[in-house]
């Protein structure tokens, strides 16, 4: 194709995780390169499979645009010498010079060049500019020295411009482009020789080559759904699992292996797990959601009859190992395995595992809550866990099934680690929701509290995510989290409950943690919900004490206002609310005093309505704060007619702060006047937010 | 049907055909091939090297007793280290297990990342796992640091896995049951024949017997008796004196007395010898 470049760096095999995110950093670092290099181009696309990482570019111009320099000369004030000398050395005459703050300058356009001529430099350019997480270096025999990085050992670039090769000695890589590539590693090991991007592709395809990432990945899903059926079976969806089989292939054969019946009396998560881990296999299931007897694979080479026994036989000794461990684990009760955690550490600063269980003990309640809280960890010492790290919490609720722990208490362990982030669950128990509760706050506590802190996208301990949990556990459990206590309570509690085992936390450990846990739940809420954050603000500092939030009120009144800022009227409602602050802020009347000062002594009764829809608009607000949140995404109608009068309220606060005097010199009347205002905003802060929060009516 | 002792034939003579000098083990307790001399302080220097050997590893807490098919304390790798890295690596890879008698056409062989790091030895490298149907049969690294040193030329290092690769050809489910000598009926021995009753004693000593005073005393005297060495520049005995260290660590981590913190202090205190080894290795080329 007419001024079409085409850019293949063929290499060893590129990580599977990394695929996806090379073609977008492909494009954006050869984009600016392009810029750099002051060529003018069309639309780029990038490809990827195991072995190559390609570029198209199309409609890359010839030649580079025209450039402008200003080239600064003498000053206005030298001589004649000194600015014919300028000239001449710029190959400018006289009425080329432009005279800016007292010098002279020349614009000098540079000549296009030719694109072919930099296309060797572009591509040193982006194979030392390319961002790969990780990368390596190898050596160069003929240089004597090593290479440029790259994610893996480089071994041929291709390079077409514009229907014909480009040749140029890339030296960091010791390697000329040329004008072929290879098929597939096994299947079609030949050079292909290349013209254009279509003949790239397509001889690609012929050699078994899909470098279109997103068909691949496509092909498999489609490919598997289909062979399962025929089996009348369902694949197990994994989108991370299908990322993965799609970059350990350059073609896909998908193919249903057989798991061996003695294993299907393992637990289906630990099937699952070990065949999705180890084995990169899918798992099957029945339509009733039960799991089967079967995998799914996916191979480079079409599947044949010793490759498919293999393939079961490597899935039989995977399994045979996790039968082991579970048949070890069962000979051990949780309890046993619990009495171990003294030998794990749960931080260096802060002791064992079995020090944070003694902990968390301080804080939990009922009888149910303290066996939980005892046996919650204990498999982290089980084969099992020690195996797949990623089944903790998983394996306990299963071994507490097998030693006929109650339902609930199983599934309270089982699911004490949820919520991991801002978009899983919460535990579906109070008692599960209650434990990752206590182990949450234990941990926030313990660390913050010896100085462990986030800095930018580095958090080793995941604080951020445990105060999210902490904060969904507030939000979205049904039942009451806190139980009959404050969040302080147990913050407190935990507190002391390090200092009675000898850890030191700072003195200022409780506000930290308070702060902290308001700073998530702004973020949370923000994120989360969509709400911008001037409202967020508006609504936590609407709160009396910011540091003890009612999280689940706090979220349900984010939401609410949310949706009032769309309303007309709002933004009456947000000046009058300011300018009402700004006036009992401003007076010096100690409303507390005279009791027999009513509001009809108000000098604002100018339009009585008004007030009275005013007076409606107080009594009607009703401290309604529900513990739960409202999931609705619409308020209700209620909440629109209130907006409507405490709107109508608002209307008439500015019309007539406009005609009255609010500081009238009748003390009385001032009076009046200042605790009609304070209704006001207190009525506005306590069903919107503070309003001083939010800055313009767009900002919202 | 290819014996266990004729995939070890096989693969000396690949290697010897492409230049390696073939080795033999080293004959102290290691947890891998790359803790051979042969492997770690060779590729440090700025000389071409390249060797192959079979290594016996040690890893005393991988024992189950004999009774997993194919968890075992004790088993062997076939090491190959050649630096520089040449320039088709992986081509001779895939021909070694030609030689082997692998038929690439009947099997799915794959690179699938694996970036190996030895924290005990400061190495770490980028490279892959490499799958036959799904099985694990080579570890396959580009070294681009060993004691904490980058490489100033780069060597690639295959460890082939030599109980899977014959469990694999031999279609047998348990190392136990690897033919090892290629014999059938009266004159056939197994592993089993060679390494189970050596597999289940070790277990046992690993697991329960081995005196916990005897192994922390040895631990310390190593660490001294490496440092002293060193300071007599008699760099490659202070580097054995390392690595016993680092078995002596393991089989201590075996017994189950080492807490998770002592842990990284055992493993701090394992690489901080290393380093010393490999820096005084480098300074005395």
């Amino acid at each position: 194709m007419r001024e079409e470049l085409l850019l293949e760096i063929f290499s060893e095999e590129i990580p599977a995780r990394l695929q996806k995110k090379a073609m977008s950093d492909a494009i954006v670092t050869f984009s600016t390169i392009m810029d750099d290099y002051n060529v003018s181009y069309g639309s780029v696309e990038s490809f990827v499979s195991p072995r190559r990482l390609t570029l198209l570019v199309n409609n890359l111009q010839q030649r580079t645009k025209t450039a402008v320099e200003r080239k600064r000369g003498p000053s206005v004030s030298a001589g004649a010498k000194a600015i014919n000398g300028f000239l001449k050395s710029s190959g400018k005459a006289k009425e080329n010079l432009i005279e800016i703050d007292g010098y002279y300058y020349v614009d000098i356009e540079t000549n296009p060049s030719e694109v072919r001529g930099l296309i060797g430099d572009m591509i040193s350019d982006f194979i030392a500019n390319m961002p790969w997480q990780k990368s390596m270096r190898w050596y160069l025999e003929d240089q004597k020295t090593l290479s440029s990085f790259w994610i893996r050992p480089i071994r041929s670039i291709l390079c077409v411009y514009d229907g014909s090769p480009v040749d140029e000695l890339i030296k960091s890589v010791g390697l000329r482009t040329c004008s072929y590539t290879y098929g597939h590693r096994f299947l079609a090991p030949r050079i292909i020789e290349v013209s254009d991007f279509d003949g790239y592709r397509n001889g690609l395809e012929a050699a078994h080559v899909m470098i279109d990432y997103a068909k691949k990945r496509d092909h498999i899903d489609m490919e598997m759904t289909k062979k399962a059926a025929d089996l009348g079976l369902c694949v197990m969806y994994d989108d991370g699992l299908l990322d993965e089989v799609a970059g350990l292939v350059e073609y896909p054969f998908v193919h249903i292996g057989v798991i061996n019946e003695q294993f299907m009396q393992l637990p289906p998560e630990v099937l699952s797990t070990s065949m999705k881990i180890h084995q990169k296999y899918f798992t099957m299931t029945y339509p009733d959601s039960v799991i089967a007897p079967f995998y799914g694979v996916v191979t480079n080479i079409p599947v044949t009859e010793v490759m498919s026994d293999g393939l079961n036989r490597v899935l039989r000794a995977r399994l045979s190992d996790a039968s082991f461990f579970y048949k070890e684990d069962l000979d051990v009760t949780l309890e046993a395995f619990a009495q171990r955690l003294s030998n794990v550490v749960f931080h260096e600063k802060l002791g064992s595992m079995a020090q944070k269980i003694d902990r968390m003990m301080s804080i939990a309640s009922t009888k149910d809550e303290h066996r939980a809280t005892a046996l919650c960890k204990a498999d982290l010492l089980t084969q099992m866990v020690g195996e797949f790290p990623e089944l903790q919490g998983t394996i306990g609720g299963i071994y507490a099934g097998v030693q006929d722990e109650s339902h609930e208490l199983r599934i309270a362990i089982k699911e004490h680690y949820k919520p991991v982030n801002a978009t899983d669950t919460i535990p579906s128990s109070l008692l599960g929701a209650r434990i990752s509760f206590f182990d949450k706050i234990d941990s926030l506590v313990g660390l913050l509290g010896v100085g462990i802190k986030p800095t930018g996208s580095k958090d080793p301990f995941a604080l951020r995510r445990t105060a999210i949990g902490i904060v969904k556990l507030l939000c979205e459990s049904d039942g009451n989290i806190l139980d009959s206590e404050t969040l302080s309570w147990y913050i407190d509690t935990l507190i002391t409950a390090y200092l009675d085992q000898g850890v030191p936390l700072d003195a200022n450990t409780g506000e930290v943690v308070k702060e902290f846990l308001t700073d998530r739940f702004r973020t949370f809420v923000i994120d989360g919900l969509e709400v911008s954050s001037c409202v967020v603000d508006a609504v936590i500092n609407s709160f009396g004490d910011v540091s003890n939030l009612d999280y689940p009120a706090a979220i349900n009144k984010s939401r609410k206002t949310h949706y009032l800022t769309t309303l007309d009227g709002f933004d009456v409602v947000r000046t009058a609310y300011k300018r009402a602050i700004g006036i009992i802020g401003d007076t010096r009347v100690n409303l507390s005093e005279g009791t027999d000062v009513q509001f009809r002594d108000t000098s604002m009764i100018v339009a009585n309505d008004a007030v009275q829809a005013l007076y409606a608009a107080c009594l009607a607000a009703n401290n309604s704060s529900s513990k739960r949140v409202v999931k609705e995404d619409e308020p209700n109608v209620a909440d629109d007619e209130d907006f409507r009068s405490v709107a109508q309220a608002a209307g008439f606060i500015l019309e007539v702060c406009d005609k009255v005097l609010i500081n009238d010199p009748d003390p009385k009347v001032r009076l009046a006047n200042a605790r009609l205002l304070r209704k006001f905003a207190h009525v506005v802060r306590d069903r919107i937010g503070d309003l001083t929060y939010v800055t313009s009516p767009r900002a919202c | 049907m290819i014996s266990f002792q004729d995939i070890i034939f096989r693969l000396q003579k690949f290697w010897d055909e492409h230049g390696c000098a073939i080795l033999q083990p080293y004959d102290t307790e290691v947890g891998a091939g790359t803790s051979h001399y042969a492997t770690t302080l060779k590729a440090l220097d700025n000389q071409y090297w390249a060797a192959a050997f079979v290594q016996p590893c040690r890893r005393p807490k991988d024992g189950r007793y004999a009774d997993n098919p194919n968890r075992t304390q004790y088993y062997y790798q076939f090491q190959v280290i050649i630096k520089p890295a040449p320039a088709n690596p992986q081509e001779l890879y895939l021909d070694s297990l030609k030689a082997v008698g692998f038929d690439m056409a009947a099997h799915d062989i794959r690179f699938v990342e694996d970036d190996w790091e030895n924290p005990s030895l400061g190495a770490a490298g980028l490279g892959w796992e490499v799958w036959c149907d799904g099985m694990e049969i080579t570890q396959y690294t580009y070294f681009q640091q060993v004691g904490g040193i980058n490489c100033s030329i780069v060597p690639v290092e295959i460890t082939y896995g030599l109980e899977r690769i014959a469990t694999f050809m031999q279609g047998v489910e348990s190392h136990f049951d690897i033919n090892w000598n290629g014999k059938e009926g009266d004159q056939k021995l197994t592993y089993g024949d060679v390494l189970l009753r050596f597999e289940r004693e070790f277990s046992c000593y690993n697991f329960d017997a081995a005196s916990i005073d005897i192994l922390s005393k040895h631990f310390e005297d190593y660490e001294v008796e490496c440092r002293r060495l060193l300071a007599h520049n008699l760099v490659m005995p202070a580097y054995e004196q390392c690595i016993k260290a680092n078995h002596g660590f393991n089989l201590l981590d075996a017994r189950g007395i080492i807490s998770v913190t002592e842990r990284a202090g055992y493993i701090a205190r394992v690489r901080a010898l290393a380093k010393s080894c490999c820096q005084a290795w480098v300074e005395s080329l």
